[in-house]
């Protein structure tokens, strides 16, 4: 695998993960971030999510959602999800606090806020290596099912990029091909490490 | 250490170098290459200047990642060790021209860093002594001719990926030649700090480096960025070389404000639609064009605030209004121009939220709006506000006045840069005369384009800024300031409302906001103020009309609001008022929001008026009020804006109902309230989150009661989208929804519980539709299920089964999730669930399944699923349950094309399942081939998703079944068979062709499944009655289903007389494949007579029990055309037949014959003797004759006269000839003496003879009846010899050949008075 991939939504909880496990099962250098702030996941109601801070391991998540409420929980396909999430990486990760990671050469997003928000973190940051990275946005409503047709989407994607020598020549024959074949629109921009 | 190459690591790296040379796999050669640069890195200079060219050589590798790492590695020694330069940079050139792009760029990425150390080391280099040392000199040429190459690749077409780097590096260029502003400009007082470089510290203190020349070069190649962008080079770059260049130039825009000027005009002109070829690619193009302007319009520099409005314009363009307002505010945050900043800064994190909402809002508007885009649209709501709209003439001017007001403030701005302007053109003749150079280039139009581009890069940023500035001075005032007016009308304009006013977005934006935060003064205001107010009405109108106009919901966003805001303050001063309450409160009363007042008030004039009230008063008042306003923070307006909305919702939240009560009270006020305004504190309260939380549910409690009230009124519509909204917009929900539901359940009807739930689904709906984040989608969808269980449950509880509130509920609801089918699932088949629901009646049955009949007819996307419930409810185990479902599925589900083949399947594979359970737990008691064959046919169903339902089904009957069997053996029960066959049998009326699979399934079938079948032929045969469906199945009928066909075809001829074809299809049938006459039988009594008599062999050889039953329906006949023979004919036909001939063993004729003589009735004597006669007269005679004969006086005794006279025929006969009936002759003959005597003695002697030796009990009673004087007279002599009433003996000889002649039958006959004694005995 050429290409090192980052998979991006705001919580790292559904779209990335997803994202992130499907490619990973396929073999790809893949890791996965969130933008938000904090890690937020559906409560009993709306004002009541339960929120975490990035970093805290699924399994603590898990175990801490099954004690509240396991009925509540399971059906609303939280449980699965976080249970799914802890076999494919210990906890959620934050985009912007990533820097250590080292760079990534495709950064995926599932939401355009999101995508904005990677761009605007990737200008602050000191674009010396001039190295580029892009980074390519598929919109995906964020429920368990859209969150599987996009991993998949995501994953025909990656395997298109990671067939060409450099990404950079082709970008724009791929995308647009990826676009016709699947009716799907993307974003995409190219930034600098 | 310096200048020594330790042997050991010099030994090590060339064998490391060498290894990399020789290896062969890409994979562990890219890993040596690694482990070398790690060696490397840590070599000192005097090492690596030996070791350098062996790495060169590494480039010579034919494989790009090699050569790749091999430039990281060179480049990352140069960055170390920027003595090399010279000797790297070389190198680094030729890798320019690497045929595989990544190593190019790998080339590019080196050259930035080195070119960065190098001009950071020249600089402060030279900073510190006016001598530099000359390797210094030759890098820093070497990095500028590696400069120069790397521009060329930038800035020639086409060359893809290596030129996305190459423009990055043009830009990092750049920045480097540059000052920062923000940076420090002196460089740091000992070299080692790590501190960003800054060009600045040169100040024109350097040997070489010529800080204005470095500019100027830096200003050129910006041109050169730029031209890449302008019309028409940019119609020939590709999308992500744009999407880099933008990037690129708002980065350069943002770090250096100075070239501000120039470089938005370009992004500001740009197009995208207009010049990327490749149509799919606009929106990437203009997402990153957009990002770029919001970046742009973030920034703070001084320079940047004159773009401000055409960013904002551009971005509206782009329809980003939305961010543009927040990052307006921002930039208003930071630049202090808004008077109150200090509050506003305290609310500024409120203000997204309500920014976002008043977006959502206005997009709302903006699409709903679509349809009806003139105010007349409006008139759906009420002429309320449109006739406001009208009758204020003032507003526009006031409007005018206020937006003056506002653009003042930013002209502040400006007009204080004049001031700076002016003191620099006093001093600077040259700008004054470079405003003169570009009016003439101006003046030249089109052809100057060039020059005065070249004019423009040719002067440094500042000197332009100052041009700019200069020029100012020269714009006609009131162009600019009309200029600017047009613009910000045009650009600023939230929607397009009716009215003329339009505002800056700030300015809303900051009046929602400050009237968010300051409710308990608007409350308080409120009293006192309503009529000036009035003024600002207009204002907040605009946006309330809008949102309130065309969608009331939207209008119940703002109630929501406002209840919310305004209900707080008030609370929590006066516990929980209630209606009554608000009374005694006096002047807080109106602060209670118009819900409050509307509620009171109810009904008692109508809106219109009101409106015309308030607006009368608005006239009059607003000019001065417009006055007093002008010189006053906007903090001082706004507090009275919300309670104008909340007075403007109030008539709406009855539409009809109005409250002109409220804002005629309200007039009243003012004229005894003075303004007071100015010494008001804002009793800010703040409340705990549960505190709200409480008075949020309580405020909606009170609303709910209120409605209870209130449903008289009517105007119901729009009230419960109101409450529906409001249920699910306020925050803790679960709580409200349940309060939501319990109303509505309270009194379904007479709370129009239907239309509520309903608006109340459609909303928590949308919300979970909506394509919002994860948590609040799932929270939504959960919301709704709990919801529409909840209500659903109760209705089928509550409610009569006859009621049909639930099916229509469930018809109209947006999704029915899982749980609500099971629910139905339940419903349809009783005792599915765990929970016991005996006691539920068959009503209830009907009820589920006429909604799931409804659902199936009003939701195809879940048809398969409902259609699962019926059918699940057609094989249940309780018969009334799926008599009910089957009349369901067979009368209407199956005539529907769409899911008919979907029903036979199901109803084949449960037939089958009958058979094949029974067949499997032959071979296997434990039944685990059942579910294995159970999984096999479910491949067949077309969907897996919903195979919950019928796998259920399944595994209930699986252990219906197994109960089953465990009772009675290895095969299901009766009942068992007939649940699963049920609908099948029910199709099969629909549909005659099903018939078939019963006969194909039949002969495989158990005991207890073939007794189901025959349990329901009669019924299903007739209701079909005879097709030609059912007719091509019985002329093939598959063998073992002879029963079957039987039993159809009894069925089908029973009471009625088969048709013709029906007749001759079995006719065929017998004739050609099934040679068992038995199917005959029951068209016997319609087949021609003639055709009987052929056919009669066969029927005689049939078992005796259905030779009678033959035998009935043929002496029956059909009720038209009489009996098909006689009982004569029949006899007749019985001794017609030959058992040799025909092949019918005798004994099956003589039962025969038995079965005639046990039926007296029929086969009377008279009868008897008439075919006695007949038969009598036949050659040769019936085998039998002797037989009936006997029988026929063993029955008859009355007959012995009759038969005297044939046993006399026979004599004539010469019976003796047939030596089996001469036997019964003479057996006759002994029975009924002594009649029999004068026939006896009618025979020739020597058959006398033969007969008296025979039968020796003959002899006396014969010779003494001869004896008798007047017989014996009458007697030849012959005879009276063999009497031996005469001396005469017979010639010996004579006897002696009769009796040979009779010798040789001898035993024949002895074994046929043997047989027929034997079988009188039987007959008797």
């Amino acid at each position: 695998m050429k290409f090192r991939y980052a998979m991006v939504c705001s919580s790292n909880q559904n779209r990335s993960m997803e994202a992130h496990c499907l490619l990973k099962k396929q073999g790809f250098d893949v890791s996965s971030y969130g933008t938000g702030t904090h890690v937020k996941l559906p409560g009993p109601s709306l004002r009541e999510p339960n929120v975490y801070e990035f970093g805290t391991p699924y399994k603590h998540m898990f175990d801490d959602l099954r004690r509240k409420d396991p009925e509540l929980y399971k059906r609303n396909g939280i449980l699965p999800m976080l249970k799914r999430n802890l076999s494919v990486k210990l906890a959620p990760q934050r985009w912007q606090d990533n820097a250590a990671d080292g760079y990534f050469d495709i950064v995926f997003t599932f939401e355009e806020k999101v995508f904005d928000m990677v761009l605007e973190d990737l200008h602050n940051r000191d674009q010396v290596l001039l190295k580029s990275v892009l980074v390519i946005n598929l919109e995906v409503k964020d429920n368990h099912e859209e969150a599987a047709v996009g991993a998949r989407l995501a994953l025909d994607l990656c395997e298109q990029i990671e067939a060409v020598e450099s990404w950079e020549d082709s970008v724009d024959d791929i995308l647009i091909c990826f676009e016709n074949k699947h009716r799907r629109k993307l974003l995409y921009s190219i930034s600098f490490y | 250490m310096v200048g020594i190459m330790n042997p050991v690591s010099r030994e090590k790296l060339a064998s490391l170098s060498n290894s990399v040379k020789f290896a062969t796999d890409l994979g562990p050669k890219l890993e040596l290459c690694r482990q070398l640069k790690r060696d490397l890195l840590e070599e000192d200079a005097a090492a690596l200047s030996e070791f350098l060219s062996h790495i060169f050589d590494l480039y010579s590798d034919p494989s790009g990642p090699v050569r790749k790492l091999a430039t990281e590695i060179i480049g990352e020694i140069g960055v170390k060790h920027l003595e090399f330069v010279p000797e790297i940079a070389p190198f680094l050139i030729t890798v320019l021209e690497d045929a595989t792009p990544a190593v190019a760029r790998q080339s590019i990425s080196c050259s930035i860093d080195l070119f960065r150390h190098t001009l950071e080391k020249t600089a402060i280099q030279g900073l510190h002594s006016s001598e530099l040392d000359s390797d210094l000199e030759s890098s820093w040429s070497w990095m500028l001719k590696l400069k120069e190459k790397i521009y060329s690749i930038a800035f020639q077409p086409g060359s893809g990926g290596v030129k996305l780097v190459a423009l990055k590096f043009v830009e990092a260029v750049i920045l480097l030649y540059t000052p920062n502003p923000n940076g420090s400009s002196e460089p740091p007082p000992n070299e080692g700090t790590p501190i960003e470089f800054n060009i600045s510290w040169l100040h024109g203190r350097h040997p070489f480096l010529n800080v204005g020349d470095l500019s100027i070069e830096a200003s050129q190649r910006l041109v050169l960025l730029l031209d890449q962008l302008r019309f028409p080079t940019v119609k020939s770059l590709t999308t992500s070389v744009i999407v880099v260049l933008i990037n690129s130039l708002s980065a350069i825009a943002k770090k250096r404000p100075a070239y501000y000027g120039r470089i938005l005009p370009v992004l500001l002109s740009l197009d995208p639609p207009s010049f990327v070829i490749k149509e799919v690619h606009v929106y990437g193009a203009n997402n990153a064009l957009k990002n770029a302007l919001l970046s742009c319009l973030q920034c703070s520099h001084p320079s940047a605030a004159p773009w401000r409005d055409r960013l904002l314009g551009a971005l509206k363009d782009m329809e980003a209004g939305g961010l543009a307002e927040v990052a307006l505010n921002q930039v208003h945050k930071v630049n202090g121009s808004v008077e109150d900043e200090k509050d506003h800064s305290s609310v500024i994190k409120e203000e997204k939220p309500m920014t976002k909402a008043c977006d959502a809002a206005g997009s709302n508007v903006g699409r709903k709006r679509s349809g009806t885009e003139d105010s007349s649209g409006l008139a759906e709501t009420g002429d309320v506000s449109g006739k406001r709209v009208r009758s204020t003439p003032s507003v526009s001017e006031e409007s005018t006045k206020e937006l003056n007001r506002n653009t003042s403030m930013s002209q502040g701005d400006i007009s204080s840069a004049q001031s700076t302007t002016r003191k620099v053109d006093v001093d600077t003749g040259p700008v004054q005369q470079l405003v003169a150079m570009f009016g003439a280039l101006v003046a030249q139009g089109e052809k100057a384009v060039g020059s005065l581009g070249i004019l423009i890069s040719s002067i440094s940023a500042d000197l332009l800024a100052e041009v700019v500035m200069a020029n100012m001075r020269n714009l006609p005032p009131t162009h600019s300031h009309t200029d600017a007016d047009d613009e910000l009308l045009e650009d600023m304009c939230i929607v397009g409302s009716n009215t003329q006013a339009k505002y800056p977005p700030s300015f809303l934006v900051d009046v929602v906001s400050l009237s968010s935060t300051f409710p308990p003064i608007a409350a308080l205001l409120n009293s006192q103020q309503s009529v000036p107010n009035e003024i600002v009405k207009t204002e907040v109108g605009e946006e309330v009309d809008v949102m309130a106009g065309p969608n009331s919901t939207v209008a119940y966003a703002g109630m929501a609001h406002e209840a919310e805001n305004a209900l707080l303050p008030g609370m929590e001063k006066i516990d929980v008022p209630t209606p009554s309450d608000i009374q005694d409160v006096g002047n807080l009363e109106s602060g209670i929001p118009g819900l409050d007042s509307s509620f009171h008030y109810d009904g008692l004039s109508d809106a219109q008026a009101a409106s015309s009230l308030v607006s009368t008063d608005l006239e009059d008042t607003s000019q001065e009020q417009g006055t007093s306003f002008g010189g006053k923070s906007p903090l001082h307006v706004l507090p009275s804006i919300s309670i104008e909305r909340s007075e403007e919702l109030s008539p709406k939240a009855a539409v009809n109902d109005s409250s002109g009560v409220v804002s005629s009270t309200a007039t009243s006020v003012v004229s005894s309230h003075p303004f007071v305004l100015p010494k008001m504190s804002a009793p800010v309260v703040n409340l705990s989150d549960d505190q709200k939380d409480d008075v949020q549910k309580l405020a909606y409690i009170r609303i709910i009661e209120a409605y209870k009230q209130i449903a008289v009124a009517g105007g119901s519509q729009v009230r419960s989208s109101l409450l529906a909204y409001l249920g699910v917009e306020l925050p803790s929900e679960l709580d409200l929804h349940k309060l939501l539901r319990d109303h509505i359940l309270s009194d379904y009807i007479n709370h129009e519980g239907h239309e509520l739930t309903l608006r109340v689904l459609y909303r928590l709906f949308g919300e979970a539709e909506e394509e919002s984040d994860f948590f609040s989608c799932t929270t939504a969808a959960s919301a709704y299920e709990t919801f529409l269980l909840a209500v659903a449950e109760t209705l089928r509880d509550t409610f009569p089964p006859s009621d049909k509130s639930l099916s229509k509920l469930l018809g109209e609801a947006p999704c029915l999730p899982k749980s609500v089918l099971n629910l139905l699932e339940c419903l349809c088949s009783p005792g599915i669930s765990e929970k016991a629901e005996e006691s539920q009646s068959g009503d209830r049955v009907t009820q589920g399944l006429s909604t799931v009949w409804s659902l199936i007819l009003l939701r195809p996307p879940i048809r398969d699923v409902c259609l699962k419930i019926a059918l699940q409810s057609a094989v249940h185990h309780l018969e009334e349950v799926r008599m009910k479902a089957i009349r369901l599925v067979a009368n209407k589900l199956y005539p529907l094309p769409s899911i008919s083949q979907q029903i036979e399947d199901f109803a084949r594979e449960m037939l089958l399942s009958a058979v094949n359970i029974d067949a499997a737990e032959i071979t296997d008691a434990e039944g685990l081939i059942i579910e294995s064959h159970k999984q096999d046919s479910e491949l067949e169903k077309p969907s897996h998703e919903h195979q919950s339902v019928s796998s259920t089904g399944k595994d209930i009957s699986a252990i219906f079944h197994q109960s089953e069997t465990s009772q009675s053996g290895s095969s299901p029960s009766v009942p068992e068979a007939q649940r699963c066959m049920s609908l099948y049998f029910a199709l099969c009326t629909k549909k005659h062709s099903l018939f078939g699979q019963i006969f194909i399934v039949y002969s495989s079938a158990s005991k207890a499944v073939k007794q189901a079948i025959h349990r329901h032929i009669p019924i299903l045969v007739r209701t079909m009655g005879l097709s030609s469906d059912l007719l091509e199945i019985i002329s093939d009928p598959p063998t073992g289903s002879e029963n079957l066909l039987m039993q159809v075809l009894q069925t089908l001829t029973e009471g009625t007389v088969p048709s013709a074809e029906l007749i001759f299809t079995i006719k065929k049938l017998f004739d050609s494949k099934l040679k068992d006459v038995e199917i005959l039988v029951p068209v016997l009594p319609f087949l021609p007579g003639d055709e009987v008599l052929l056919l009669f062999p066969y029927l005689v050889n049939l078992p005796l029990d259905k030779f009678q039953a033959a035998l009935t329906r043929l002496l029956q006949g059909s009720s038209q055309s009489g009996p098909v023979l006689s009982p004569a004919e029949v006899l007749i036909a019985i001794h017609g037949i030959d058992p040799e001939r025909d092949g019918i063993p005798l004994k099956k004729v003589t039962d025969a014959c038995n079965a005639c003589f046990e039926q007296r009735h029929i086969f009377t004597q008279q009868i008897l003797a008439k075919v006695l006669n007949q038969l009598v007269e036949q050659i040769p005679l019936p085998l039998l004759f002797m037989r009936t004969v006997l029988q026929a006086i063993g029955a008859f005794p009355g007959l012995v006269g009759f038969i005297m006279e044939i046993l006399s025929r026979l004599v004539s006969k010469q019976i003796w000839k047939y030596p089996k009936l001469w036997v019964g002759f003479l057996k006759c003959a002994f029975l009924t003496k002594p009649q029999s005597f004068s026939v006896l003695l009618q025979l020739p002697p020597p058959q006398l003879e033969n007969a008296l030796n025979r039968t020796a009990a003959l002899k006396a009673p014969l010779v003494a009846h001869a004896s008798q004087e007047n017989i014996r007279t009458s007697l030849p002599r012959s005879v009276l010899a063999v009497l031996g009433l005469s001396p005469e003996s017979q010639p010996s000889s004579q006897v002696q050949t009769s009796q040979a002649h009779t010798g040789d039958t001898n035993n024949s006959e002895k074994d046929a008075v043997a047989e027929i004694s034997k079988e009188s005995s039987g007959a008797s």
